[in-house]
């Protein structure tokens, strides 16, 4: 889904995804969004879509890789909250891209912004065919990440996914909110009950104050 | 992915414009209600009425009147202009210079205000000081700096400076935020604060630079590789970018249309999806401009006006290309000025209910399904596309102008059965949604029926719910359908929804019989119910032969499950029924069955009856030789349990045929009705040597009788057991020891002490006799003990009194009764605990104060 008017209520948390041109980006978030893996075209600038987290909206960037758009990349990352480093695991080149290229362009971004690190393509490898390693790609992860407070990551901020067979992908996204929209036990509880109540989950207040909801669940929940 | 959107409409033609001057071109334009205003590259401001009126075609044609021109005199061109029809002035921007003309015969103010070297400003839509008689202005100065002013009819007041790192080509503002393209790149300034926030970069040498406010803290800039990028006045987007063509010369804004020019094209796109919309090849464009919400073009020396298509007619032709998604969004986000709500929505309501056929007609069912619901769609404009299942006896029509050109659903579907399939199921679950909610009010019938033959087509189960309960189903159109189709069972039963059970019947019987097959039908069973559900004994009776033909068993249920709040008729008098049922035996048996024991009738003639039909049956297996000895006991407890528990039937008639065949049991259990225990319990003792039941007997037969009669029982079965003439006796001293010991409550010592024979050793009925001394110690302590409980008792309240009575009452003329407020006249009279005096009489509750309501407990003491 493509963002339309209606979408212009502000997201809780803003994640963007850069990494070079074709390692896939579009097709994770596709693959998230929709649930399938198809073909799409190349994106032309940015393309936005929006995700209902619990009661949380969260807006997911999608950028183009291309290297004439970096200077839109850097404006697309103000205020985003995560970021999904993509690198092709089968490419060394786009693994390099993203210290050289793409961590500059994230000083744009929240200070504490959580900087995930996926390897594209999982299902395409080959024996012999990966270009990086877990290790330095899993190392590359910690210490980008060295700012943040690491009690509160539970792991490292390292995946790798195939938009293919859906390997992974919820799993980092969900990563990726446990760590930005924390919930407390109840909250968490009412997030899921939400969830199986689809219908009630379309409609959400922004106006209404945030933290209103966990105190609520909280008396219910007592 | 196209749109007529907006149609290109000359408004003011080269010829009228520049006759007199062939190098004239136009340089900018402003549109101010009627008035057009001019700027020429040869520093001409020309001022022209503009009309729009409807032709006879229906489109808009304009007019235009020339009302004059002012010669500026700097030989430059006009770079920009704006008029501020508040302060009746014109803003013009020349040679670097912003001056003031009046708005209508173009003179310059007396006073002279003007701003210098300036190279572009802009009006703030949304200033931050309100004063109506003022405009907030921004400009670009050729240093690098941005201002803003405030300009009244011939003021420039300054307000504010704001230093950029580079000079600024093009502003806009809203607020106190400023957006502008500075050489290299865009930036969002706020000028109340002076900070200053980068966007992002272009390059000028390929970009031409916009900024285009688009709403409330909303631009639209031109980005580079020509995309159109959204920014927040916050410096962040909100919406995914635009794709332009190259050579961009400007960008409008008419809700929900962005509109953007370029050499070559008008190009349309949505704001709602980003999408290009509509191309308008044109050439030679230069400006383009939105003026409250009409868009003009010019080329060097031509005026357009892009006139909106309505946005119905847009819906439209959306709908046309069964674009639906697309028509809704439009339909929704359109300008809907000059309709109320309500007009809106049922245009808007029409809308989607096209848009539900559309997808309908395109098997896309989810979809179709939501706009039929949201749409209101009178669900028989449905219905009526599925041949045949609309009653026969409606005469509905199709709405006109018509909502869809399908013919029916057999057309759509091309013959293929699988999509005809798909279709009937999607009607099925429509109408099973709606049936019942508002949306299918008023529609009961068309519904029900429709379902009905939905159901029966494919011989759905739903089909007999929907035919037994409150069904508004057409008689006669689905007699037809369901014996089109064999539904036997659902036909029986919609006869009986209509109180046609006779027709009913007639076809349960028939299905009973196996002439005709349903497999919903449930069987015999269920005609049984049916009949004894049933308040019409003609019916009943017509039937019963031939259903107790069919089982016995079954079918005395007609008789015997009949409603409970069923009147007592004649026909089913108890007497009437048995004497039909002579050739049942069986079904009497039943029948019997339930008057005696579930109607708990207390006739002599129903028990006796039963009594004799029961032991008839156990006569006829003792016959037999080859009997199961189970079946036999079965029958046999069977009598005695009836034995037992009537006391109605005639004991006499039953123990002489039992005597004959020497069933002891049920002797015993006669005799005891008989109240001859001590031959009952000889017969239990000596014949069946069944001691427990003998004990049993004791119990059983004092049953609802004082405790007496049972120790009466106990001391015959007793002197059974140690009956001195028995010669056998000696066999019978460990049973009698037993009971003795098990029941020693219920034997007098005394007596039993008289009656054991005398060469019993103490030992053996020691048990006996320590638990009978037990009990009369424990009997007499308790009894001690409720005395002195209740002497306590005594005393207490004996004290409570003395405590009352202690104050004295004085009594004396003056004292009055403190219900009836008399004088005291007797001698008598009330004192409650509180104080309250009254006379007797007035006194109605002693546990309740007259006047204040206090309760007084009788052991207050406590509480
Ligand atoms: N086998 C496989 N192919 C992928 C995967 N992800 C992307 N691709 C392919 O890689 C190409 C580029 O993908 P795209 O999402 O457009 O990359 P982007 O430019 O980063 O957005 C497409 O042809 C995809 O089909 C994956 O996980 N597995
Ligand atoms: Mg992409």
């Amino acid at each position: 889904m493509t963002a339309s008017s209606a979408d212009k209520r502000k997201a809780d948390l803003k994640v963007i995804i850069l990494g070079d041109f074709a390692v896939g980006k579009t097709s994770l978030i596709c693959r998230y969004i929709e649930g399938k893996f198809r073909a799409h075209e190349t994106t032309i600038g940015a393309a936005f879509f929006l995700k209902q987290w619990g009661s949380y909206n969260v807006a997911v960037w999608d950028t183009a890789g291309d290297e004439k758009y970096t200077g839109l990349q850097s404006f697309y990352c103000r205020n985003a909250g995560a970021a999904i480093l993509a690198f092709d695991l089968n490419h060394e080149s786009s693994f390099e891209s993203l210290w050289a290229r793409f961590l500059p362009l994230l000083d744009n971004a929240n200070e504490d912004c959580l900087k995930v690190v996926v390897g594209t393509k999982l299902d395409m490898l080959q024996p012999g065919s990966r270009e990086v390693t877990q290790e330095e790609a899993r190392r590359f992860a910690r210490e980008i990440n060295s700012n943040l407070d690491q009690k509160k990551l539970d792991r490292d901020p390292y995946f790798e996914t195939s938009s293919k067979t859906g390997m992974n992908v919820t799993e980092m996204f969900e990563f990726i909110y446990q760590y930005c929209l924390p919930l407390s036990e109840d909250k968490k509880i009412s997030s899921l009950a939400t969830k199986r109540t689809s219908a009630s989950t379309s409609t959400v207040d922004l106006n209404k104050p945030a933290v209103s909801a966990p105190q609520r669940t909280k008396c219910c929940f007592r | 992915m196209s749109i007529k959107a907006f149609e290109l409409v000359p408004a003011i033609e080269r010829l009228k414009l520049m006759s007199d001057k062939a190098r004239t071109q136009i340089e900018c334009i402003d549109v101010c209600g009627k008035n057009l205003y001019i700027g020429t590259n040869d520093c001409f401001v020309v001022h022209y009425i503009l009309e729009g009126r409807p032709t006879q075609a229906g489109r808009l044609a304009f007019h235009s009147e020339k009302q004059g021109h002012k010669y500026l005199a700097l030989k430059k061109p006009i770079d920009q202009l704006k008029a501020a029809s508040a302060l009746n002035r014109i803003l013009v921007l020349c040679d670097h210079t912003l001056t003031l003309l009046n708005m209508m015969d173009l003179e310059p103010v007396m006073s002279g205000a003007k701003v210098k070297g300036v190279t572009y400003f802009c009006l703030n839509d949304n200033p931050v000081r309100g004063n109506p008689f003022s405009v907030e202005v921004c400009v670009a100065l050729k240093k690098k700096q941005i201002q803003v002013y405030t300009i009244t009819e011939d003021r420039i007041i300054h307000v504010k400076d704001v230093s950029i790192p580079e000079q600024a080509n093009q502003i806009g503002i809203d607020g106190h935020f400023i957006c502008a393209a500075l050489a290299s790149q865009y930036c969002m300034v706020n000028f109340e604060t002076g900070q200053i926030q980068d966007l992002f970069p272009y390059d000028s040498e390929s970009t031409k630079p916009v900024v285009k406010r688009i709403s409330k803290e909303e631009f639209l800039l031109s980005g580079p590789n020509a995309l159109g990028m959204f920014v927040t006045s916050e410096g962040i987007s909100q919406r995914p970018p635009m794709q332009w063509s190259d050579n961009l010369l400007g960008v409008s804004y008419v809700h929900p249309y962005i509109v953007s020019l370029n050499d070559e094209f008008i190009t349309v796109h949505s704001i709602l999806d980003q999408q290009q919309k509509q191309a308008i090849p044109f050439q030679g464009g230069s400006t383009i401009g939105d003026f409250d919400g009409r868009v003009f073009i010019s080329s060097a020396k031509e005026i357009y006006a892009l006139v909106p298509v309505a946005w119905e007619k847009q819906v439209q032709a959306l709908l046309a290309d069964k674009r639906v998604q697309e028509a809704l969004d439009l339909a929704k986000n359109a300008n809907h000025a000059g309709l109320s709500k309500d007009k809106f929505l049922k245009i808007y309501r029409r809308f989607q209910q096209q848009a539900a056929f559309i997808e309908f007609s395109q098997q896309n069912f989810d979809e179709a399904k939501e706009l039929f619901k949201e749409g209101k769609v009178d669900v028989r404009e449905l219905i009526s596309l599925y041949p045949g299942l609309m009653p026969s006896s409606s005469n509905f029509t199709r709405s006109i102008p018509v909502l869809h050109e399908i013919a029916d659903i057999n057309n759509l579907s091309k013959d293929n059965d699988e999509m005809k399939k798909d279709y009937k199921r999607f009607l099925r679950n429509y109408l099973e949604e709606i049936k019942g909610t508002t949306d299918g009010h008023g529609f009961k019938q068309v519904i029900d029926t429709a379902l009905l033959k939905l159901y029966a087509e494919i011989n759905w189960p739903e089909l007999i719910p929907l035919i037994a309960v409150d069904t508004g189903c057409d008689l006669k159109d689905s007699v037809e359908w369901l014996e089109k189709y064999e539904r036997y069972h659902a036909l029986g039963l919609l006869f009986k929804y209509h109180g046609e059970n006779d027709k009913a019947m007639q076809i349960w019987a028939r299905l009973v019989n196996g002439e005709i097959k349903d497999e919903l039908f449930p069987g015999l069973q269920f005609v049984v119910e049916f009949l004894s559900n049933i308040n019409d004994p003609e019916l009943v009776w017509k039937y019963i032969d031939w259903a107790l033909e069919k089982d016995q068993e079954l079918s005395v249920k007609i008789f015997t499950e009949r409603p409970s709040n069923e009147p007592p008729t004649e026909r089913f008098r108890p007497e009437t029924v048995i004497d039909y049922l002579h050739r049942f035996p069986k079904a009497v048996i039943a029948y019997l069955e339930y008057l005696i024991f579930q109607k708990k009738l207390e006739k002599e003639k129903y028990h006796t009856h039963l009594a004799v039909l029961y032991l008839d049956s156990v006569l006829q297996l003792m016959k037999n030789n080859n009997v199961k000895k189970e079946h036999l006991d079965n029958a046999r407890s069977k009598l005695r349990h009836m034995l037992q528990l009537s006391n109605m039937y005639r004991v006499q008639l039953i123990l002489g045929k039992v005597k004959e065949q020497d069933m002891h049991a049920e002797c015993a259990i006669l005799y005891g009705k008989l109240e001859e225990h001590d031959k009952a319990m000889r017969i239990l003792v000596h014949k069946l040597k069944d001691y427990v039941a003998a004990e049993n007997y004791c119990f059983v037969n004092s049953q609802g009788k004082d405790p007496t009669y049972r120790k009466r029982l106990f001391h015959i079965l007793l002197g059974v057991y140690l009956d001195p003439n028995n010669e056998r006796k000696d066999l019978l001293v460990t049973p009698a020891v037993e009971l003795l010991n098990r029941n020693v409550t219920e034997f007098d010592t005394a007596k039993v002490l008289q009656l054991l024979p005398e060469n019993w050793s103490v030992q053996l009925v020691k048990q006996f006799l320590s638990q009978t001394v037990r009990k009369s110690m424990n009997f007499q302590r308790t009894v001690r003990i409720e005395r002195m409980i209740a002497r306590g008792e005594n005393l207490w309240v004996k004290e409570a009194c003395i405590a009352m009575q202690k104050s004295p009452v004085q009594m004396n003329d003056d004292k009055m009764c403190a219900v009836c407020n008399r004088a005291f006249s007797d001698p008598t009279f009330v004192r409650y605990p509180n104080g309250v005096i009254t006379h007797v009489h007035c006194a109605k509750n002693k546990h309740v104060c007259p006047v204040t309501g206090k309760l007084f407990s009788i052991c207050s003491k406590n509480s």
